[in-house]
Order: structure tokens, then C-alpha cells, then sequence
């Protein structure tokens, strides 16, 4: 399955943004292939919007799953019923992944 | 490290005062001014030295190229943004009315209108013993969930672990509000017991209880109306919302804000809003 | 005459010197532009008679839509998105700008009409009062505030708007046909700071310009600040508990004899010749 992050800095040592749509990074995990792709946020200039044009890229990549601190209400929409999302712990994007995949994650909605 | 983002909804309700006596009381060695439209926290911080200072780009807005320019008009014809004249036998966009939609450009068929880089504001990063970040913004041009977020941002890595951040955000219920609320631990919300102070407060509520964050309400100007101060208490009972306590109508804040000060601690209103503090930081534990 | 009232900051007094200013004038009609957080009618309690404010949005034809994805390209304000093989519009941030509707290559996007608030109006004794209101889910209320304006374009009445609070688009919409500006300022220092922010407007705009500065005290900074500028100070309103409560339970305080003549002053140092 497909697992994205929005991250500070880029890589799995990152640390999770505190924000969704105007993360710096979004981090784009394959559990199959155990392998992270790191993808600069290209919304990030805009001033309005942006939750939006995020949650496209996450459907875009095929995600399945959404790990993120928060979401706004205009992403939630898109997203709801189409990707699973769970709250994002304060640690790194490795062990927020690790904590996915051991069913500690509390689910957003 | 703890971040305190204190809203009103409304605006006059006295957000900058409690977010400066609040900055005060907890020696706050970081806080920002997200009130971009109307930024006054600056005004009390008493710090001078600009550490970053950046331009604020909005959207793009449209120029046009005179030389290439045939004065069809066919540009004007299709702005609905009355911002595009003719004047002197020449078309010319307004920056101020122009909100750079792109249709100029597209409709134009001599490609004789560019985008041009157009700088809104510009965010700032006060750097002294304390760190403060903020931002203004040109004429008619409005705040933003970016700007917003930048100014949250640039102060981030100064943060240190221990830290008490104190945020005075921005009025209303728009994107700008909705950006100042990521990654903070606790919203407290300054209200003012009026008719029109009680509908905003509502309006806020409702929104800040959709990200699921720890809200706190305080009411300021109390005695202004102590029913309706009354009524708020009930409301905020009725719906389980922490009531964080009261502050007088008092002249000495008056005083204080005149001189641009925080409140000289023997002054009955620098111990309500102590108490405030004290309750507020107490649900942040 | 048209005169807008405007502060810069919220909480200055701006609609409490609109409502008292209207009100002690005959037969002035009163705007309330401030459409995201209306108070106006909250003094002039009555009947009123309310009209839908709608704007254009895209409305996607999916049959015809070939998904190419230029409209969603093209869109500045982000309101379009290719979400899982549907153009999906997001109006609350549709500038109504038209675009994508001349860019789809294949027609698949026709306008239609969103209703995005309401402009109420009513009559409190002989004065007609115009307000608007924008519904909260809503990004911008530069639409209503046209349509209140042009509601009075031709009135033959004097006109006091209540602008909204900031210097942004919104306020630039309700000043832009105004005759006067009166600027509403409190003497602190973020009172002074405000108003430079609203008299620079005002003078880009070429307005004439007064200045109210209201919750006086012994504070002096925004006198000497008028005096440096040469603005006229048209009254000094001081801070008045009992005043304070009446307004706060939305009384027109103009109605109380003690009170009126502040109002009074102010309306008869705007029209000078005229009166």
C-alpha cells in the first residue's frame, strides 16, 4: 500500500509538518516495495487553495493511507471515503510509519 | 515547547491586549503577530532590530506590454474586475483592482500581457534576546493562509524546547484564521460581551472545534455588560467549553495601551488577566 | 453626500459613528458594508426585505469533459481540481473570473449562479437602512458590497457607509464612490498606527477627509498627529461608561439628548457650506 506524510525536511528522518497543505515535503511511502519517494511541496507559493491542490497530489500518487497532524476542511472533503487517515505522532517519518504498520495510529475520522 | 494562539473572531475585543500581557507575565521568549491586516503587537514588544525581512508575493498580477499593445481592447471587454482603462489612447491595468486572474493574458492576440512578480507585504523577524515575527501588507492587498503560515514558520527554528509561544492571531473566521491554528496546542479566545461580540464568538467556536483543539474563552470588558458577560458564561457551559475567566472594563488598560506598556502588576486588571494565564497554562499541562 | 466611515482596526467605533452619524442626519440613508460580520442592523431593529446576492461559477458538463486538465491549469485561485477522473469546482474560492470557461477546448463549462449572501433592506423611520451579509462559508464579499453601493448610487439622500475593518479590497469597494471619508481613531498606539494605515488609503483615493477620534482621553497622540497632517478633527467622543453600555446593547445613543449633539457637531462641521 501507498502511505503519504507531509514532512519539514525531506527523508524518512524528517520530522512530520505541522502543517497539511503547506507542508515543505511530502514523503510518499510503499509498503511493498519498502521504498520512500520525497516530493518538494510545489503549492506552497500559493496563497490560497492549497489544501486542494494537495489532496490531488495525494490521490494523484494513489495513497491509501494519509498520516498527518491535521487537515482542513476543503482536503478532508476530497479525501474522505477515498484515502484512510491517521493522526501523526510527533516523531520522525520512519517511526510514524513503524507505529502505521503496528495499528498504534488513531484514525482521524 | 507549547504554542498559545489567542483569537477573537471579532476584532476589538482586546486579543493584542491579552496576548501582550500574556508575553509578559510568561517572559515568552517567542511570539508572532499573525494580525497581518492590522498588526499592532509590534507596537508593544519594544524590540527594534530586524533580523530577516522578506518580500510577501501574492499572486501574479497583469501588465501590459505597450509596445506590443494594439489598443483593441479586447482586454477590457472580457476584465470583470473593472481594471483595465483607457486612458490618453492607452489601456492600462490598475494593481490595486487587478486580482490577477490570467483572463488579459489569455484573451490578448498580440500576447501583449505579462505576469508580473507583484510583492503584497513583507514578513519580518525581530531578533534580540527575544524573537518576534510578523508581517504587513501593502494597500489593498489581504492576508492569507500563506502568509499566515510564513509568518508562523520563520520563527520556527528559534524555538527552543522549553519555550511558551504566544501567537496573536488574526480576526474573523477566513483562511488566515484556519492557517494560524496548525500545529498550536491550545486556542484561546478573547470575547467581549456584546450583541455582535456574542455571534462571532459562536462563529469561531465552530471552528476551531473542528480541529479538535483544547479552546479556552475568556471575557474581556466584563462589566460592560454583565448579563450578556452572564450569557456567554451559560453558552460556554452549555456546550462543555472552558470558561478561562473575566477582565474588568478598567481604565488602567486604557492607560497602559496609550503608553504602549503592559499593565503595572499592583493593577486589578494585570490580576485578572494573570488569572487567566494562570488557568490557561494550567490546561496546557 | 456620500460619506464613508472607516477605522482600519475593528473595535474602534466605526459602526457606532456610522449608526449615531446617519442617524442625526434627515433622511441620510445608511450602508452596512461591512458584509462579513454585519452589525448596523443590530441597532436598527425592524422589518427587512431580503435580496439574494449571486455570483458566476464554473459548472462542469462531465459527459462533454475530456479531462485535459487545462482549466485546472489555469485556475490561479486553486477552485479547480482532477480529482480521480472529475473536474471537481470549489466555489468558495471562484473569483468568477471566466476563465476556465474560455480555455476548456471543448465547451464543457458553463456558468452558473451561486448565491453567496443576501443585502437586506428595511426602514427605520425615515431613514433607509442597507446592509449586507455574507454567508460564512464564503471567501469574499467585494460582490455585496457593489451591489450595496449601486442600491444607492442614485440616491438623492445624504449616505453614510460603514466600511469594513482593514485596509484590503473590501474596503477599497466601499470607499471608491464616496464623497467623505471620516476616520474613526482611538488615542493609543495602535490606535495612531491604524489610522495612518486607513488616512493613506484615503488619500490614494483622493477623498476628502475628517477624523473622529473616539474613547478620548488626555491621550494626545492622535491630535498632534492630525495636526502634522492637517486633517480636520471633526469631534473627540470621550470614553463614556454609560454610553458604552447602551451601545453594547445596541441603542442608538444619538436618540439621548447628551449624546446627539457629539453627532451633531460632526454632521455640521462635513457639510460646513452646506448647512
Amino acid at each position: 500500500m501507498i502511505i503519504v506524510l507531509p514532512t519539514k525536511t525531506s527523508g524518512e528522518k524528517s520530522f512530520i509538518s505541522e502543517n497539511f497543505g503547506r507542508a515543505n515535503y511530502f514523503y510518499v511511502y510503499d509498503t511493498e516495495k519498502k521504498l520512500g519517494e520525497v516530493y518538494v511541496n510545489e503549492n506552497l507559493d500559493n496563497p490560497h487553495g492549497v489544501g486542494i491542490k494537495t489532496a490531488e497530489f495525494v490521490l494523484k500518487h494513489k495513497a491509501d493511507v494519509l498520516i498527518t497532524p491535521r487537515i482542513g476542511g476543503k482536503s478532508q472533503e476530497i479525501l474522505i471515503d477515498k484515502v484512510k487517515m491517521y493522526q501523526a505522532t510527533d516523531k520522525i517519518v520512519k517511526e510514524n510509519i513503524e507505529s502505521f504498520l503496528n495499528g498504534e495510529l488513531k484514525e482521524l475520522f | 515547547m507549547k504554542k498559545i494562539l489567542i483569537l477573537s473572531g471579532k476584532g476589538g475585543t482586546g486579543k493584542t491586549t491579552v496576548a501582550s500581557n500574556f508575553i509578559n507575565i510568561s517572559k515568552a521568549r517567542v511570539f508572532s503577530d499573525c494580525d497581518v491586516e492590522a498588526p499592532n503587537l509590534h507596537l508593544v514588544s519594544m524590540l527594534s532590530n530586524v533580523q530577516n525581512r522578506e518580500n510577501y508575493y501574492g499572486l501574479d498580477k497583469s501588465v501590459i506590454n505597450q509596445d506590443k499593445c494594439i489598443q483593441c481592447g479586447i482586454c477590457q471587454s472580457y476584465c470583470r474586475f473593472n481594471a483595465i482603462s483607457f486612458v490618453n489612447g492607452t489601456y492600462l491595468i490598475d494593481p490595486h483592482m487587478c486580482e490577477g486572474c490570467g483572463v488579459c493574458n489569455y484573451v490578448c492576440p498580440e500576447k501583449a500581457i505579462d505576469f508580473v512578480k507583484s510583492v503584497d507585504g513583507e514578513t519580518m523577524l525581530y531578533k534580540e534576546d527575544k524573537v518576534f515575527s510578523t508581517a504587513t501588507l501593502k494597500m489593498g492587498s489581504g492576508n492569507s493562509g500563506l502568509l499566515v503560515t510564513k509568518v508562523k514558520k520563520q520563527m520556527q527554528d528559534y524555538i527552543k524546547d522549553d519555550d511558551l509561544v504566544i501567537i496573536d492571531g488574526p480576526p474573523g473566521i477566513g483562511c488566515p484564521v484556519i492557517a494560524s491554528m496548525s500545529g498550536v496546542d491550545l486556542i484561546l479566545l478573547v470575547a467581549e460581551p456584546s450583541v455582535s461580540g456574542i455571534s462571532d464568538l459562536q462563529r469561531i467556536i465552530k471552528t476551531a472545534a473542528s480541529f479538535h483543539l483544547k479552546t479556552a474563552v475568556c471575557i474581556n470588558k466584563f462589566d460592560l455588560n454583565k448579563k450578556l458577560s452572564h450569557d456567554i458564561i451559560s453558552y460556554l457551559k452549555a456546550n462543555d467549553i472552558d470558561y478561562a475567566g473575566e477582565i474588568g472594563y478598567h481604565q488602567e488598560i486604557i492607560d497602559s495601551i496609550n503608553k504602549g506598556e503592559t499593565l503595572p502588576i499592583n493593577t486589578q486588571a494585570y490580576k485578572d488577566i494573570k488569572k487567566i494565564y494562570d488557568f490557561t497554562v494550567n490546561l496546557l499541562a | 453626500m456620500k460619506i464613508a466611515v472607516l477605522s482600519g482596526k475593528g473595535g474602534t467605533g466605526k459602526t457606532f459613528v456610522s449608526v449615531n452619524l446617519a442617524y442625526v442626519l434627515n433622511e441620510a440613508t445608511y450602508v452596512d458594508c461591512d458584509v462579513e460580520e454585519p452589525n448596523g442592523n443590530l441597532y436598527f431593529k425592524g422589518d427587512y426585505q431580503e435580496k439574494i446576492v449571486e455570483v458566476d461559477v464554473p459548472e462542469i458538463n462531465h459527459d462533454t469533459c475530456i479531462r485535459c486538465g487545462k482549466c485546472v491549469d489555469f485556475c490561479k485561485f486553486n477552485a479547480l481540481a482532477l480529482i480521480l477522473d472529475k473536474v471537481r469546482v470549489f466555489s468558495q474560492l471562484c473569483h468568477s473570473c471566466g476563465g476556465c470557461k474560455l480555455v476548456c477546448p471543448v465547451g464543457a463549462i458553463n456558468e452558473k449562479k451561486k448565491p453567496i449572501g443576501v443585502v437586506k433592506s428595511g426602514m427605520y423611520e425615515n431613514h433607509q437602512i442597507i446592509s449586507g451579509e455574507m454567508y460564512i462559508k464564503e471567501e469574499t464579499g467585494v460582490k455585496i458590497i457593489d451591489e450595496l453601493l449601486d442600491a444607492v448610487s442614485l440616491d438623492k439622500n445624504d449616505v453614510v457607509i460603514d466600511c469594513p475593518p482593514g485596509n484590503g479590497c473590501s474596503v477599497m469597494a466601499s470607499i471608491k464612490d464616496a464623497d467623505y471619508c471620516v476616520l474613526v481613531a482611538e488615542p493609543t498606539i495602535f490606535g495612531l498606527h491604524n489610522l495612518k494605515m486607513v488616512y493613506e488609503l484615503s488619500r490614494v483615493f483622493n477623498k476628502k477627509i475628517g477624523l473622529v477620534i473616539n474613547k478620548a482621553s488626555d491621550n494626545q497622540m492622535i491630535n498632534d498627529f492630525a495636526n502634522e497632517e492637517n486633517i480636520e478633527i471633526l469631534q473627540e467622543i470621550p470614553f463614556d461608561k454609560d454610553m458604552g453600555y447602551l451601545n453594547s446593547v445596541g441603542e442608538i445613543v444619538s436618540k439621548n439628548k447628551k449624546y446627539r449633539k457629539y453627532f451633531e457637531v460632526i454632521a455640521e462641521k462635513i457639510f460646513g457650506d452646506r448647512l
